[in-house]
């Protein structure tokens, strides 16, 4: 990671942590909305991998504001979704790992049983999916000015990824945080509520599905290797 | 285990032209075979294909000249193999020694190794076998029993492999044995280059489910090999073997074994597909993608010179899972006869039946899911 996007990603950690209870007031004076503005019309002249940076730490931080909403136009939406989405499991998993390292039952914590081990693994492997779906679309968009339309594989690709992750990391943290995971009191909501909620926004996983399987047809069988790999 | 952090997957040259220049290639030279064996085409035997895949340059591609080599990146190596598995290349002769053995003996082995072994890799010509699983130590593979013992003469060896892909028609083995008398688990191990032809080894197929001999059965009677046969250093078999495995789980292998059965779909469904299965394309279209970066970035992390251990695991599970998962889902929702001629129907029933083996080999599901949850501070 650059110099200039660990700065960013500071500066994101400490102004999210404020608006947990202030709002949207601390980032919006923080001027998160110039992020891609360009440097010479005044704003921050970042890219889509900054983008992503960010959003993946509001998802893990600040869930319920509308981060993405400031710093991204609507067409980027589903876009923006995918970085949100990898930010909060990114946090479950944290705090699933935190967890059974830490609570002990029948004389020795929860992450020294295998059954636990086993669905936690599971677990990071669709994480990592996700990070890497919302790593590698950065990329295109970047490469194609963020024109929309010219990440339509990769827009479609990477939010169907992330959607069809939301089932396994919740269940699993969940699961292995029992009943405390289920308190209001208890983070683990704040990040799985949302995970549930962002799912069915910007498109759930049948309206993805079926545009990227008409995308891929078209591309016919060899195609599809072809297409990709000029991409 | 921190943030995934995407390695750039950012090859030197013009890989455009390296893909143009191989498919032109494989036009030309990939014979037509049979579709079915164009899935699971890394266990397809062709030993003239590796020869002219050898001639071409496209085998010991990141070798060094002197041995025959290519002295390419691995990166480059790494857009030349997606691109013969995506095709359906019948690579199996060639796989495990261009794959790991032969990069194994340029790190590890000596000079006198290097010269007698790499230049016929790279032809294409010299096949090599993996001998770790026994029949008392498979996931468990620290449980090694066969020794080997320093003579005057030269290392004796005395045990048994079990499962050995390949031993029938490879001309090495690259073998893990306990050459400490009284060592217990993972320590005391070496790794031996053996050639296959030396009296004592006894080598029994094994036929698997679908009918198939891919595996063996490697008896080793009082075996006796030359000194020169040790590989890298003495006690630490264990640690070479572990490099060894990083090698072997991420690659493109573990996504693109059932692409033929994707490619299948794809055609059989049409270019205007109903949309039930319009949305089975897009999700395994979505995952396929998905593991193309996943694997892309732990190759790059490995060609930085880092170990990707965990992320190598990763691939491995989730590659696994979408290639079981793929042949099960297509059959859930096409309509077609087991018995049916058709490609579609002979490729689904070929990688039902070949798909159980795909989270075994190469370590199980379950070690797999050990070393991840390892890697992300858990016991």
């Amino acid at each position: 990671m650059s110099a200039a996007r660990e700065m960013l990603c500071d500066t994101a950690r400490a102004v999210f942590a404020e608006a947990a209870t202030a709002g949207m007031g601390p980032i919006a004076e923080a001027g998160f909305a110039l992020l891609l503005v360009p440097e010479d019309e005044g704003g921050f002249g970042g890219d889509w991998g900054d983008v992503n940076a960010v959003l993946q730490i509001a998802g893990a931080m600040v869930p319920d504001l509308p981060v993405a909403e400031l710093i991204v136009s609507e067409a980027l939406q589903p876009a923006a979704t995918v970085s949100l989405m990898a930010g909060a499991m990114g946090q479950a998993l944290a705090l699933s790992i935190e967890h059974v390292n830490t609570r002990q039952q029948f004389g020795r914590p929860l992450g020294k049983f295998q059954a636990v081990q086993q669905s936690l693994a599971v677990m990071a492997c669709e994480v990592r999916a996700v990070e890497a779906a919302a790593a590698a679309l950065a990329t295109r968009l970047d490469a194609v000015g963020l024109d929309p339309a010219a990440a339509d594989f990769e827009i479609a690709a990477a939010k169907l990824r992330a959607n069809r992750a939301v089932g396994v990391v919740t269940a699993i943290a969940h699961q292995v945080h029992g009943a405390i995971g289920f308190t209001r009191e208890y983070d683990l909501n704040r990040v799985t509520i949302p995970l549930m909620r962002w799912r069915g926004a910007h498109g759930n996983d049948a309206y993805w599905a079926l545009i990227l399987g008409r995308q891929v047809a078209e591309f016919g069988g060899e195609g599809l290797w072809e297409a990709l790999t000029a991409r | 285990m921190q943030g995934f952090a995407l390695y750039p997957f950012d090859p030197p040259g013009d890989v455009a032209a390296l893909r143009a220049e191989l498919r032109a290639w494989l036009a030309v030279n990939q014979p037509q075979g049979d579709i079915v064996a164009r899935a699971n085409c890394w266990a397809s035997f062709d030993a003239d294909f590796s020869r002219a895949l050898g001639a071409a340059g496209y085998i010991g591609m990141t070798l060094p000249e002197r041995y025959g080599g290519g002295d390419r990146h691995p990166l480059e190596r790494y857009v030349v193999i997606e691109e013969l598995l995506a095709a359906g290349a019948p690579v199996g002769a060639h796989w495990i020694a261009d794959r790991q053995t032969g990069p194994l003996i340029q790190r590890y082995g000596s000079e006198e190794q290097r010269e007698c072994y790499l230049p016929g890799i790279a032809k294409g010509e010299l096949y090599a076998c993996i001998g770790l699983s026994e029949p008392g130590a498979g996931s468990d593979l620290a449980a090694v029993r066969t020794t080997a013992r320093e003579t005057a003469e030269g290392w004796r060896i005395n045990g048994q492999k079990i499962w050995t892909t390949g031993a029938h028609f490879s001309h090495i083995m690259l073998a893990l044995v306990r050459t400490e008398e009284g060592s217990e688990r993972n320590a005391g191990l070496s790794q031996l280059l053996i050639d296959l032809d030396t009296p004592g080894i006894t080598i029994r197929p094994i036929i698997d489910m679908a009918g198939h001999h891919d595996f063996n059965e490697v008896f080793f009677d009082d075996v006796l090999v030359p000194h020169g046969a040790l590989v890298g250093m003495r006690g630490q078999g264990w640690q070479q073997v572990t490099a060894e495995l990083g090698l072997e789980r991420s690659g493109p292998e573990r996504y693109l074994s059932s692409h033929a059965l994707l490619v299948a779909l794809i055609d059989a469904a049409g270019a205007q597909p109903e949309p039930a299965v319009a949305a089975l394309i897009g999700e395994l279209a979505a995952e396929m993608w998905t593991l193309r970066q996943l694997s892309m970035s732990t190759a790059a992390k490995l060609a930085a010179g880092e170990d990707p251990m965990v992320e190598a695991s990763v691939v491995k599970e989730l590659g696994n899972a979408f290639e079981q998962d793929m042949p099960r889902r297509v059959q859930a929702i096409v309509t077609s006869g087991w018995d049916e001629p058709d490609n579609l129907a002979r490729l689904l029933r070929a990688l039902l039946i070949a798909s159980p083996s795909f989270s075994l080999r190469g370590g199980t599901r379950e070690v797999i899911r050990g070393i991840i949850a390892r890697g992300l501070g858990l016991r």
